[in-house]
């Protein structure tokens, strides 16, 4: 763990204890379930755009994939049980062709990130906005098959299990495998990464695959969580998936960082709001403060190299 | 060809125009008039402004996600204190000032300009929130006729004067500056381009750009909302890409950036008078954004084909 | 005196790069520093004109300042004009910049200053190395500074490029500018300056009127190297490793050549003539427009020649060139290494471990299902990195960036011996590495080349070429001009015909 991680953990830290001080039920297992949830779905997408902040690429085409495998789940699950299988790999497949697009467009088309995971949001914005004709159904209720709902019961519920997999999974590969090697080669200097026989291309196309395959976990999930799908799912996530990755002290300029950072990283971002809620701080207070948070934070150990 | 790549803004926006006229046409019988015209300049003016800030920041290698945030907190201020000559004026001066601190935070405080800006959006945001939690609020008739009269085509004049400052402004030693600290900063600074200056100077513009921005979305919409700027961020990047500035910095004009935002809202009347579900209008474009980037990589490419 | 630093230190993170150093300069002197790479001399410079700051230490200098870098400071994006005249623009009515009137201008400081052959509406990014670094000269001699700093002027230039900069420093010094620079080239400063001041280790060493190679070498390195040059005479190269026909890439034209076992061959010829193109296409990173390649590999110390056309088991014998080595990965598994000149851009990843650096190659070679094998791979890269010395005793869990040059360097050789490739295309390897390490890096070759490796060999010091080489062949505008066997021993022969006219032209 590099040194940014572990300020980022330190940070997280002291973020729960704060609130644990501040606020009584905090401190409580169902205080932290509930924190450790709603940081599970910032936990997903936060994986899949650490995976390609690390090449220096960024993907912001994670809200509505994350909005398109949510509907394309609840569509085709019909609330059965038994199609449940089938929703899944039909969601998780969606979010993986997407990623797969973005990464060909950027490797090998040589299409900025940023103009190329934009132009794929508006793309699977429309396309499933006109496919599913706006999605406005009277009962969705129903819309979220048991199995999947059934994540979130129980003291320890599965869905933190879920997220402690998707952690071992990105570990794992980054610091384990000869993958995750050339990663962090590509990441720190593509030219000589390409000149030691990296397929530099093949990485990043495979990162951005993973990328909309996290998001469409993430909907997965908040489909479960919540019930239902609705169009507005993913919006909050573009930012703050940005924002748990660089919390969690990635550099956003590539080549230097590690998921357990970025998971301390959600749950300070998540925490913070949490905490603000609790002590009943208004809306506009939220924001102004999150940004304030994050900018200290930013300022605290996200700062770049001096000049001279 | 080179040149190609640098005018795609025009080449896209005469290409789109030549669309809107026809599919116009076709439709109702009858080319558009002077009023549809009018209505499309009043549409698009704030789309302009703001993306005529973010050129700017975009040409010197960084990127401006704040301009939602300004945009929505001046929209705010504007609605909420109805447009009062004086007010605007202190809006104005307030987006300079937003801008002027993303400005010195990248700079001075050595921040990536993404973080930097992503952290006061959410700062800006909830100023917003603060001044107007419900959407509301209303513009003097007075202002209303200044700036986008729906009968008189005062925004012409206001779109001549942004064009002309963008020419003064190319013909300042600073713009001489911009273009050298995005070709490359460190050479800038080698120099004696005051890099840390210029660029403090280019967000503040940005947010000065922004708040005008504002003014003119309150006066064509006549009402506030406190998330009016959201849409703004991904817009206003896409204008910069449509019209040929390049990411890295250092290539492009703000002018290619004006007509790739004129070029963005005529899609969407395209779109509209083809008869396209307005459902999968995000859809055309994301695959408006993409295949005008192709297009300027291919010229570029073409170009260095034929130069070799 | 118009210059003057006293005790200045200056700490890069952890690495001391001026201690204690002290220097003066007067007016109407050219005045050269020398030293090896890492002796401080780039930094003193960027102290002594304000570029960064010192951490101790007084620095004075008087008069209108203008510095040269070595990294130039062109603007890639901007024309050579607005390069030129970015500090004081024409202008017209209201103060506003008159675009139309930059060509015109620069042109003429670029004339004045004899450098006419730029396009002054070109973009800096499409010039050439050495008209880069001409541009950036005359950036600096059309401010007529007072004192000039020079950090590396001659790198990038060819013989009549250092002609013109020679006259140019003269003729500022002889005006009453004092003149600083810094050189690799001892022929250089040995004809131009007027002083030498040496560095060793960030702190001056000794300053002198005139000094002799060999007590420069003494100076700078703090001892005395024998012989420079291995002799590689007695090393007989053996059967054919690689046989290139009639390759045409990016600046080269139809070039064939054999290159065989054991066997170090130079390639020469002045800069820009196709060097770059020949080795990077060799080792499948370039663009091939026509040629054919042929490798044959060595397998426990037997050749096992592979028919033309036909991958081998082994490894790959590339038939039609655009479509088998399409990356250096292809170049890689046929037994090819290549080792750049350029280590922070194309060699290291300067922030990532010594011994992720050194590893990076030989990944798939100790890994089991995609899973890294450490412990073979701590063992593989600790043999290795003993062998060349490299970071003296320092844990290869350090980042890569804490080496000195030399050392990064080095890295970067070990990376590929690890491959155990049979062609070795060593580009530029000895570019701002300090003499000790050349010397070590010579050896190295000469070993290599007695194991039975293959060497391809280029370099901007022609010397080295010369003394290191069993054959030379001389590139000019991307063809073979001539082909010089044996050792040649000395440089002239090379430079001669480098720039001689082919007889049946």
């Amino acid at each position: 763990m590099n040194r940014r991680a572990a300020y980022a953990v330190a940070v997280a830290a002291v973020v729960l204890i704060l609130g644990a001080v501040l606020s009584p039920g905090f401190a409580s297992w169902p205080g932290l379930r509930a924190v450790l949830i709603v940081a599970s779905f910032t936990g997903f997408v936060a994986a899949g755009q650490m995976l390609v902040v690390l090449v220096g690429g960024i993907d912001l085409s994670i809200p509505w994939v994350l909005n398109a495998a949510a509907i394309v789940l609840t569509t085709t699950g019909l609330g059965l049980a038994d199609r449940l299988p089938l929703a899944l790999a039909l969601a998780v497949g969606a979010g993986l062709l997407a990623g797969l697009v973005n990464g060909l467009g950027v490797a090998w088309l040589g299409v900025p990130a940023v103009v190329m995971t934009l132009g794929m949001n508006g793309v699977l914005q429309g396309l499933t906005l006109g496919v599913s004709q706006g999605l406005t159904c009277g009962d969705c209720g129903h819309y979220a098959p048991q199995p999947l709902r059934d994540l979130f019961a129980g003291t320890v519920p599965a869905a933190l299990l879920v997220w402690l997999g998707a952690a071992l999974f990105v570990t794992v590969l980054l610091t384990l495998t000869t993958f995750g090697r050339r990663v962090y080669a590509t990441g720190a200097n593509p030219r000589a990464a390409y000149l030691s026989g990296v397929g530099v291309k093949g990485v990043t196309v495979a990162l951005y695959t993973l990328s909309g395959g996290f998001a469409a976990l993430a909907g997965i999930m908040l489909v479960g969580y919540g019930g239902q799908a609705s169009l507005g799912l993913g919006d909050p996530y573009l930012f703050e998936s940005i924002a748990a990755v660089v919390v969690g002290g990635v550099s956003i300029l590539g080549g230097r960082g590690t998921y357990v950072g970025v998971i301390a990283g959600s749950l300070t971002l998540v925490a913070v709001t949490t905490v603000l809620r609790a002590q009943q701080v208004p809306e506009y207070g939220r924001l102004m403060i999150y940004g304030l948070v994050i900018l200290a934070i930013l300022f605290a150990y996200g700062r770049e190299r001096a000049h001279d | 060809m080179r040149d190609l790549q640098d005018r795609l803004g025009y080449l896209v926006l005469a290409a789109t125009a030549l669309a809107y006229f026809t599919v116009y046409t076709t439709s109702l019988g009858r080319p558009p008039g002077s009023f549809d015209y009018l209505a499309i300049l009043n549409t698009t003016m704030p789309l302009v402004l703001v993306a005529l800030g973010q050129s700017l920041v975009v040409l010197t290698g960084g990127i401006d996600l704040s301009v939602g945030g300004v945009v929505s907190l001046c929209v705010a201020i504007t609605a909420a204190t109805g447009g009062a000559p004086g007010w605007i004026f202190a809006v104005v001066l307030l987006g300079g000032l937003c801008g002027l601190v993303n400005g010195l935070v990248v700079a001075y405080g050595r921040i990536a300009p993404i973080l930097t800006t992503l952290a006061t959006l959410s700062v800006y945001t909830g100023a917003a929130l603060w001044v107007l939690p419900v959407p509301g609020g209303s513009i003097a008739p007075e202002v209303r006729a200044v700036l986008s009269n729906p009968n008189v085509p005062t925004g012409l004049g206001w779109l001549a004067l942004a064009v002309a400052g963008w020419w003064v402004l190319r013909r300042t030693r600073f713009g001489m500056r911009v273009y050298a600290v995005g070709s490359d900063e460190t050479s800038a600074r080698a120099v004696g381009v005051p890099v840390e200056r210029v660029k403090a100077k280019v967000y503040a513009l940005s947010g000065l750009c922004s708040a005008a921005a504002a003014v003119f979305y309150v006066a064509t919409t006549t009402a506030g909302d406190a998330n009016a700027g959201a849409p703004f961020i991904l817009t206003s990047i896409a204008s910069v890409v449509v019209g040929g500035v390049a990411f890295t910095g250092g290539k492009g004009s703000a002018m290619g950036a004006v007509a790739g935002a004129v070029a963005l809202t005529l899609v969407i009347d395209v779109l509209f008078f083809a008869g396209i579900d307005p459902l999968y209008q995000s859809l055309f474009q994301g695959l408006f954004l993409v295949v005008a980037v192709l297009l300027g990589t291919g010229a570029a490419l073409l170009a260095r084909r034929r130069a070799a | 005196m118009t210059v003057t630093a006293t005790g200045v230190g200056r700490a890069f993170g952890g690495v001391q790069a001026l201690r204690d150093a002290s220097f003066a300069a007067r007016p109407g002197e050219i005045h050269a520093l020398a030293g090896e790479n890492g002796a401080g001399k780039s930094t003193l410079i960027k102290v002594l004109c304000g570029a960064i700051r010192a951490d101790t230490g007084t620095v004075v200098v008087e008069g209108r300042v203008a510095t040269a870098f070595q990294e130039l400071s062109l603007l890639p994006d901007l024309t050579v004009a607005e390069n030129l005249l970015l500090a004081a623009p024409p202008r017209g009515r209201l103060g506003l910049v008159r675009r139309s009137r930059l060509a015109d201008e620069a042109a003429l400081i670029l004339s004045r200053y004899g450098a006419s052959g730029v396009d002054p509406r070109s973009p800096a990014r499409d010039l050439a190395v050495s008209q880069k670094q001409v541009v950036e000269l005359v950036r600096v001699l059309a401010l007529e500074p007072d004192v000039v700093f020079l950090d590396e002027p001659t790198a990038a230039l060819a013989e009549r490029e250092v002609d013109w900069l020679a006259g140019h420093m003269r003729r500022l010094r002889d005006a009453g500018a004092c003149v600083i620079f810094t050189s690799h080239r001892w022929r250089e400063i040995e004809r131009l300056a007027d002083r030498v001041t040496v560095f060793r280790g960030g702190t001056n060493v000794a300053t002198r009127d005139r000094l002799s190679e060999e007590e420069a070498i003494t100076l700078m390195t703090g001892r005395t190297l024998g012989a420079t040059y291995p002799d590689v005479s007695e090393i007989v190269p053996g059967e054919s490793a690689l046989t290139v026909t009639g390759l045409t890439s990016g600046r080269l034209r139809e070039v064939s050549f054999e290159l065989r076992r054991g066997e170090i061959l130079g390639v020469g010829g002045l800069a820009g003539q196709g060097q770059r193109d020949l080795f990077l296409t060799l080792f499948g990173a370039g663009k091939p427009a026509a040629g054919r390649l042929s490798v044959t590999r060595a397998t426990g110390g037997t050749a096992e020649p592979v028919a033309d056309g036909r991958p081998s088991a082994r490894a790959g014998l590339l038939p039609d060139w655009p479509v088998r080595l399409r990356q250096p990965r292809d170049a890689i598994k046929a037994g090819i290494a290549y080792v750049p000149e350029d280590r922070k851009a194309e060699g290291l990843l300067l922030h990532l471990s010594i011994r992720d650096n050194i590893a990076l190659a030989t990944l798939a070679r100790r890994s089991r299902a995609g899973f890294i094998r450490h412990r073979a791979e701590k063992a593989a890269v600790s043999g290795i990195a003993g062998k060349l010395a490299i970071g003296a005793g320092r844990s290869t869990a350090q980042a890569a960036g804490t080496l000195s040059g030399g050392n990064q360097q080095k890295a970067v050789m070990a990376r590929w011996l690890l491959t155990d490739a049979d062609v070795f295309l060593l580009y530029d390897v000895t570019r701002g590495v300090d003499a000790a390490t050349k010397h070590d890096i010579y050896h190295l070759i000469a070993d290599l080349a007695r194991d039975g490796k293959a060497i391809l060999f280029y370099s901007s010091e022609t010397e080295e070429i010369a003394g290191l080489c069993h054959r030379v062949l001389v590139l000019r505008e991307g063809r073979i001009a001539a082909e010089l066997p044996g050792p040649v021993g000395d440089a002239e022969t090379i430079v001669a015909a480098s720039i001689r006219e082919p007889a049946d032209a």
